[in-house]
């Protein structure tokens, strides 16, 4: 399942979808999703990204039923 | 009778879809601190921030709508108050934050530590709250004219 937030779920158009491990796709990382997904070349810089609702880095393998949300900044407080 | 460190005595966490008072949620807290004959604590930091009636870029503001990740905001804040309660030693911690559409001059955050001194207290509740702004998902949308925009980072110290 990937999520995502505020002004790049608007960008974006939607805001959850479920994606499936296949032997085309057999190794997803939060930064190969990025482009698969249709969202740009490259995460930028600013967008942070969850692994089942923690913090992770954007190499890290994911597993089926893993769920990934990519964040903008952050403006809370 | 001696004090429960933050491991006994938990955060207590209130996320408010609806206008909340900060003195009410900090007396709750309180009373809960002292419940069972407990003494209160002798040090305690709080902060209340509300919404100014500015944008960001000067303009008259209607609302602030705020965007959270449910579960991963709660998580992410017993993950950061539970840090800071061990290094700063916090014997308590408090934390309510609105989500939804908040008007100026609404409360959008209270933050309340307590801890056996001052300078704990301080510094414990200062850093929760920088925390709180740069690492626990809370999206900012500013609406004026009705039109909103998101809000990227958070406003200067």
């Amino acid at each position: 399942m990937v999520r995502l937030f505020a002004s790049l779920r608007e960008q974006a158009g939607w805001w959850e979808r479920s994606l499936a491990i296949t032997p085309d796709y057999p190794s997803p990382t939060p930064a190969s999703l990025w482009p698969h997904l249709g969202l740009g070349a490259a995460i930028p810089p600013q967008v942070r990204v969850a692994v089942n609702q923690a913090f992770a880095a954007l190499d890290q393998p994911l597993q089926s039923g893993d769920e990934v949300a990519f964040l903008p900044p952050i403006s809370g407080g | 009778m001696a004090h429960p460190s933050a491991e006994e005595r938990p955060l207590q966490l209130r996320l408010h879809p609806a206008r909340f008072d900060p003195l009410s949620a900090l007396a709750d807290w309180q009373r809960n601190l002292t419940a069972g004959g407990a003494e209160a604590p002798a040090a305690e930091a709080h902060f209340i921030g509300r919404v100014r009636g500015r944008t960001a870029h000067g303009a008259a503001l209607e609302a602030l709508e705020l965007e959270h990740y449910p579960g991963m905001t709660e998580t992410q804040i017993e993950r950061i108050a539970a840090a800071i309660s061990r290094r700063h030693g916090l014997l308590a911690v408090r934390v309510d934050h609105r989500v939804g559409r908040v008007l100026p001059g609404e409360a959008i955050v209270l933050v309340a530590v307590a801890a056996d001194r001052r300078g704990p207290a301080q510094r414990g509740g200062q850093e929760l709250l920088e925390a709180l702004k740069h690492d626990a998902p809370f999206w900012k949308r500013e609406w004026c004219g009705g039109v909103g925009t998101w809000v990227e980072g958070n406003t200067a110290f």
